[in-house]
């Protein structure tokens, strides 16, 4: 199993030019930190008007200010929004093929369409068609990237041939995956050969299920892509210290500080009824399990705060339940200052990550712990 | 920075609020109610006094009107006009009652009475044309709130979800204002989604003054439903985030 870093980019109020600039310096710094240690991804989202909840609108922004920092750590959209008042099928295409030529061929594509009526009517979008948007785009974009001259005419666009250029520096194409938040979506994703990109925790035995569902399923799709990709991913919170009641009470307070932002969003179903939204998406589950009951600790179960042998325990479970990268959101609202993040990352790398990693990969981690 | 609550004025909203007999009330079944409700955003920061400390905006802020006919009940037929602002109270999604009118006096008496809704007499009617649903309250002799559904359009009643309310009432034993979460259950048999337009919202008959601007509309639905009114299973404090301030009264 890997581990990764996933990125809201939250930044609490008040926003002056120096808070936002702050936060990205120290999300950057953290991801070159990560890169040293051997974490295997770095995926930020796209998200819209989310305040203080997110701050991320131009992911291949940050991603390639990640690319230019690092050497091996790879970059992810977690993911892009395939809905066309959002993001011109093209211009997907070609951003992705220059971030991907500019990280040395370190991209991953995550593909989505948004859960919010916040975001969705601030588009004036419409959550009847973003799923089908989403499928026609997800369709379209290996053949963009992979053939000479690409033409087509389809339902929400179209365009006459043209030569879409640069292409993507790995070959055939970066690995393609699908953000699963609603239930029966990691059906979507292994139905088109496209990694599970899982943004909701799920306990262990739900995540199970779905694993099962997913490998199925995938043994017999048609991949809309070159290739198969395979994997599952799941989120989590990290906060790792040597005192377990220390890490658990600061890994909630980080969990607390995001589940308050994630409550004031407007989820598509809450606003606007339709069979598009069958559930209300992303938040739901991160607010249930990150503040469900846990042990006598306090910690949640599945949840990546504690001590290391804590969260060494919760990992290798969500290993044996078949889940291949496991990423994790560092901090909320800056709930925790940067040092102690840190150190959060770098305790984990020495005590966890060489429990699951190849020997290369587990001295890359002492290596870069001390 | 501290967290953004609502910041409404308890010692003025606090005069009007109806009185509660308690919090055991049984359930009713309300079968077969028409319910129209229309969705639409609202000016951020001028609506943040129009919820209780108790619960935080929700992004972006929208208000919820809703005209509902209940065919049967224990006193018979009636129906209630009311707007809601949608807010958080502590992760959950709720809705706070500005103010309902109710053409039915025993009904206002009840539903104020066990579930603390702030209902003033009015009459409130639901009209019904091919194609448009149109809701109507006329308090004092005047409009005050008419809405309407265009473009009718079937959908699965499985896709329609209402938040809970949060009625400010005051509780007849000791006096104190108390926030009364109501949480109806709902049994579809029918659904229909459609285009939303307000075409009369008098701000003052709903107590909002000049907090509510509308702005962007969302949607409207039309839905027939068993209801069945609850049992009060939380309060809450008034002056508290409702982290801090929410009591369970009952399973």
């Amino acid at each position: 199993m890997k581990f990764g870093i996933f990125y809201e980019i939250s930044v609490p109020r008040p926003w002056t030019r120096e808070t936002e600039k702050t936060v990205y310096d120290r999300c950057i710094e953290q991801v070159k930190l990560a890169d040293e240690l051997g974490f295997s991804n770095v995926w930020a989202v796209e998200h819209h008007f989310l305040e203080e909840y997110s701050h991320c609108p131009a992911p291949e922004l940050f991603l390639t200010a990640c690319a230019m920092v690092t050497k091996q750590i790879r970059v992810g959209h977690g993911i892009i929004v395939c809905v066309p008042e959002f993001n011109h099928p093209i211009k997907i295409a070609e951003r992705t093929a220059v971030l991907d030529i500019l990280s040395g061929g370190r991209l991953e594509v995550g593909t989505g369409r948004s859960a919010t009526w916040t975001e969705l009517g601030g588009f004036r979008a419409n959550p009847d068609e973003t799923k089908k948007t989403w499928d026609e785009f997800v369709h379209c974009l290996p053949k963009m990237w992979t053939q000479e001259r690409y033409s087509y005419q389809g339902r929400s666009w179209s365009m006459p041939q043209r030569t879409i250029v640069p292409k993507p520096y790995q070959k055939p194409h970066p690995p393609m995956w699908v953000a699963v938040t609603s239930p029966g979506t990691e059906i979507d994703a292994a139905e088109r050969g496209m990694g599970s990109l899982g943004l909701t925790f799920g306990g262990f035995k739900e995540q199970e299920e779905k694993v099962i569902r997913y490998r199925k399923i995938i043994r017999n799709c048609e991949p809309v892509g070159s290739f198969v990709n395979d994997k599952v991913a799941t989120v989590n919170f990290l906060y790792c210290h040597e005192d377990d009641a220390t890490g658990v009470g600061t890994g909630r307070r980080i969990a607390g500080a995001f589940n308050y932002l994630a409550a004031q969003l407007l989820a598509a179903r809450e606003a606007y009824p339709t069979k598009s939204y069958p559930s209300l998406g992303l938040l739901p589950s991160l607010r249930q399990e990150a503040s469900g009951p846990g042990d006598e600790s306090g910690a949640p179960e599945g949840i990546a705060i504690g001590n290391p042998a804590r969260i060494l325990r919760e990992m290798k479970k969500w290993e044996a339940v078949g889940v291949d990268q496991v990423n994790f959101l560092l901090n909320a609202l800056e709930t925790v200052p940067q040092e102690q993040v840190l150190a959060s990352l770098r305790l984990f790398a020495k005590e966890v990550m060489p429990h699951f990693q190849s020997k290369g990969d587990a001295a890359a981690a002492a290596a870069g712990g001390r | 920075m501290p967290p953004r609550y609502g910041t409404l004025d308890l010692a003025t909203w606090g005069k009007s609020a109806p009185v509660i007999d308690g919090y055991s009330t049984e359930r009713w079944l309300l079968k077969g109610a028409q319910i129209l409700e229309l969705h639409q955003e609202i000016d951020d920061d001028p609506a943040d006094a129009l919820l209780p400390r108790t619960m935080h905006p929700v992004i972006p802020e929208y208000c919820i009107i809703n005209v509902t006919h209940y065919p049967d009940s224990p006193v018979g037929a009636f129906s209630i006009g009311e707007v809601r602002i949608a807010g958080r109270a502590g992760v959950r999604p709720r809705g706070f009652v500005l103010r309902s009118y109710c053409n039915s006096e025993a009904a206002r008496r009840e539903m104020a009475s066990r579930w603390g809704y702030p209902a003033a007499p009015g009459e409130v009617s639901i009209v019904i044309r091919h194609d448009r649903v149109i809701g109507k309250v006329v308090a004092g002799g005047r409009p005050v709130l008419e809405i309407e559904l265009t473009d009718r359009d079937m959908i699965s009643a499985a896709d329609i979800q209402y938040i809970s309310s949060m009625h400010l009432a005051r509780n007849r034993q000791d006096q104190k204002l108390v926030l009364v979460q109501v949480d109806p259950e709902y049994t579809f048999t029918k659904g229909e989604r459609g285009r939303p337009r307000v075409v009369t919202l008098d701000n003052d008959a709903f107590g909002a003054g000049n907090h509510l601007r509308l702005m962007n509309p969302i949607m409207a639905s039309f839905a027939t439903a068993d209801v069945t009114m609850p049992k009060i299973r939380y309060i809450c404090n008034p002056e508290l985030p409702a982290m801090q301030g929410t009591t369970k009264v009952a399973a």
